[in-house]
């Protein structure tokens, strides 16, 4: 199915992000991931908890080698989440960052101006940067200047399962955008997924979607295909929408 | 030694940092340190020797989206 999604050089077959937070227990989860075919999994960077420092250490659970995508979850500013993405580098683990800058505790909309600042900092720095960021082209198109390496709009505020709110801002975002597209934050079904793709999405970033499905490895299962069928409704190219009917049978007998 | 560590005061029998990722029996390779808002480099934890007083952050990667 069409080219391979690379990003800062990497190749990876699929098109699949997955977040590693909210599942059951890591049995569902290893299955989810497996199932997925997901390449690129997400993390969250935070102080070990020393009188149970195990509980919830996630990387004991994790089977085969990925790109690991720390997350800079957790930071109110530029300066906090650069702090953050120097520590998850430090782990040796992985030079990729997903910037996740909020101050909005209820709708954790990314903070446009931190996060853009972040990202020119960290991509300055030589980190491989993904910033997620709310579903504005001209903001987009500015990370895109500032060194991301791929731009992550969010389709709905994160966890909410409303899917795109705005599908001409992600198209636009698509059409304008030479790097990456990964749609990330809000989709709830594998329709949403699908619909990301058709945009012309370059992938999608999931969590909630699957780690909180009624069956999560099925609906990982599920997004592999949405992205699928999503890529090739793009790449085949849909019709244009028009008022009125035009007849698919011959109108003369 | 009395150490901040990840926020709450510590009481170690410790000399280097080393000892400190020992002490909590964190598998090294999966921890990063901070002291006093410095990284310090998992090489060089051996040769990082603590003082009363330190902050001292200890983080890992976690489940996340």
């Amino acid at each position: 199915m069409t080219n391979k999604l690379t990003i800062a050089g990497k190749q990876l077959s699929s098109r699949l992000f997955l977040g590693t937070g909210r599942y059951p227990n890591p049995y569902v989860q290893n299955r989810a991931i497996e199932v997925s075919e997901a390449e690129v999994l997400t993390f969250a960077v935070r102080r070990v908890n020393l009188s149970a420092p195990d509980e919830d250490a996630i990387l004991q659970h994790i089977e085969k080698p990925f790109q690991y995508l720390p997350n800079t979850s957790g930071a109110t500013s530029a300066e906090e989440a650069i702090r953050i993405a120097r520590l998850a580098k430090a782990s040796g683990l992985s030079d990729w960052i997903k910037i996740e800058v909020s101050q909005d505790e209820k709708m954790l909309i990314p903070d446009p101006i931190e996060t853009l600042k972040a990202t020119e900092i960290l991509a300055k720095e030589g980190f491989i940067v993904l910033p997620y960021t709310s579903d504005d082209p001209a903001l987009c198109y500015r990370l895109q200047e500032a060194g991301a390496a791929a731009v992550m709009p969010g389709g709905s505020p994160i966890g909410t399962g409303l899917g795109i709110l705005n599908p001409y801002n992600i198209e636009r975002i698509t059409e304008k955008l030479t790097v990456p597209v990964i749609v990330d934050a809000g989709l709830g079904s594998a329709a949403d997924v699908t619909q990301a793709m058709e945009l012309g999405a370059d992938g999608v970033l999931l969590n909630t979607a699957i780690a909180k499905a009624r069956n999560p490895v099925m609906m990982a299962e599920a997004v592999k295909h949405a992205i699928h069928a999503g890529r090739l409704s793009y790449s085949a190219g849909r019709i244009s929408k028009k008022k009125y009917a035009t007849a698919s049978s011959p109108i003369q007998s | 030694m009395r150490l901040q560590i990840n926020g709450d005061e510590h009481d170690l029998d410790v000399i280097t940092l080393k000892d400190v990722v020992k002490h909590f029996g964190l598998q090294e390779g999966l921890v990063v340190t901070e002291v006093d808002g410095t990284i310090i480099d998992r090489s060089n934890w051996k040769d990082i020797n603590v003082q009363d007083g330190m902050k001292i952050e200890l983080v890992h990667f976690v489940g996340g989206g």
